[in-house]
C-alpha cells in the first residue's frame, strides 16, 4: 500500500511545519484543498461565509498540528476539522444537516421529452440539481464516496460516523437521486 | 426466495462490488424489472463521477496563507510584549537590590589607574557590541522564514 509513503511525508511535513517553517503549511493546503472544498461548498451555500470557514478549518489545524498523532492520513484529520468546523457552523445557522425536503420525493418527469439528444445533455445537469436538493449530509456522502472516491473507512473517520450509518445513508442518497431521475 | 425481487440495497451493492452473490446475476439476467432499476442505478453513477469538482471564487492556499500569517504575527508580538515586560521587571529587581551596593562598586572603578577603566569599558562595549548584533541576525533569519514568501510552496525537485 502506498499509505506507508503518504504518512512518511506527512511526518516530515509536519516535523518542519512544527520546526517553524510556516512557508511548509502551503503544501498541506495545496495537498488537501480539493477535499477541504468540496465537504464546505456541499455542505454549505453562502459564500461569503465560506471563505471565513476555510480559513477557519485551517487555523485549526495549524493551531493543533502539535496535537495530530498520525493515526490517520493528514488528509483525513483536515476532512475531520472541515466537517466538524462546518457542522457546527450549520447548528449555529439552524440549517438541519439531515432533514429531507418533501419535494424530494416527486419525481422529475424527464419522459415528456421526446428528444433524446436534448435529454442526455441535460442529464447532468438534472443529477447535478438533485443532488444540490439533498440534505447536506447526503451530498458530501455522495460527493466523498463517488467524487473523491474515498474508502467507507476514511469517510467514517472524516464524519465521525459509523460505517454502517454510512453505507445506509449512501443507500438512500443513491435511491433517491435513481427515483428522481428517470432514464429509458 | 426465487420469486423475490433484489432489493434496492443488494442492487447498489452488486453494483459497486460490495457484494458478488452468484444468485444476482442469475435473477438480473432473468428478471426485466430487476435489471431496469440495476441499469438505472448503473447510469446514475456513471454520471455522478462525470462531475467536476467544486471550486471557490477565491484562491484557497492564498486566502488560508494570508490568515495564518496575520496569526504567527499577532503571536508573536504578544510573545514580545510577555519577553519585555519580563526584562523590565528582572532589570528593576536587579537595580533594586544592587542599589544599596553602588557607593561600593564604585570605590573599585575610582581605586583603579584611568588607563584599566578605559580597557574594560571599552571592550565590555565591544562584547556587547557583537552580542546585539548576533542575535539581530538570528532574528532576521526566523523572521524571513516565518513571513518571507509563504505563497509559493518550497518543492524540491530532484536535479537531473
Ligand atoms: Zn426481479
Amino acid at each position: 500500500m502506498g499509505n506507508e509513503n503518504n504518512h512518511f511525508s506527512d511526518r516530515e511535513l509536519i516535523a518542519k511545519i512544527l520546526g517553524g517553517n510556516t512557508q511548509a503549511f502551503a503544501v498541506v493546503v495545496k495537498d488537501t484543498e480539493k477535499l477541504v472544498t468540496q465537504i464546505v461548498r456541499k455542505m454549505t451555500t453562502n459564500a461569503d461565509d465560506q471563505k471565513d470557514l476555510v480559513q477557519n478549518i485551517y487555523l485549526k489545524a495549524y493551531q493543533n498540528l502539535s496535537s495530530f498523532q498520525l493515526k490517520s492520513k493528514l488528509s483525513t484529520w483536515i476532512g475531520n476539522i472541515a466537517y466538524n468546523t462546518t457542522v457546527n457552523y450549520l447548528q449555529k445557522q439552524k440549517i438541519p444537516i439531515l432533514e429531507l425536503d418533501t419535494k424530494l420525493e416527486t419525481k422529475f418527469a424527464l419522459t415528456e421529452n421526446p428528444e433524446s439528444e436534448a435529454i442526455r445533455a441535460e442529464t447532468l445537469e438534472i443529477i447535478q440539481a438533485e443532488i444540490d436538493k439533498l440534505p447536506p449530509l447526503y451530498k458530501t456522502l455522495i460527493t466523498l464516496y463517488h467524487l473523491e472516491e474515498l474508502p467507507n473507512k476514511e469517510i467514517a473517520a472524516i464524519t465521525n460516523l459509523p460505517e454502517g450509518t454510512i453505507k445506509s445513508y449512501l443507500a438512500r442518497a443513491r435511491k433517491i437521486l435513481k427515483d428522481n431521475i428517470r432514464y429509458f | 426466495m426465487k420469486n423475490e425481487h433484489l432489493t434496492e440495497e443488494t442492487l447498489q451493492a452488486f453494483l459497486l462490488k460490495e457484494t458478488q452473490e452468484d444468485g444476482i446475476a442469475t435473477h438480473l439476467l432473468a428478471c426485466e424489472n430487476c435489471r431496469a432499476r440495476f441499469e438505472n442505478y448503473q447510469h446514475l453513477v456513471a454520471e455522478i463521477q462525470k462531475i467536476a469538482p467544486e471550486t471557490f471564487s477565491f484562491d484557497v492556499t492564498t486566502v488560508v496563507m494570508d490568515k495564518i500569517v496575520s496569526y504567527e504575527r499577532k503571536e508573536s508580538s504578544k510573545q514580545e510584549l510577555i519577553l519585555w515586560g519580563v526584562l523590565i521587571l528582572l532589570l528593576l529587581v536587579i537595580l533594586g537590590f544592587s542599589l544599596p551596593f553602588v557607593p561600593q562598586i564604585f570605590s573599585i572603578f575610582s581605586a583603579m589607574p584611568l588607563f584599566s577603566n578605559f580597557l574594560l569599558f571599552g571592550t565590555s562595549i565591544f562584547v556587547l557590541v557583537f552580542l546585539i548584533a548576533d542575535i539581530y541576525k538570528a532574528h532576521k533569519i526566523e523572521e524571513k522564514k516565518i513571513f518571507g514568501n509563504n505563497l509559493q510552496p518550497t518543492i524540491h525537485l530532484p536535479v537531473q
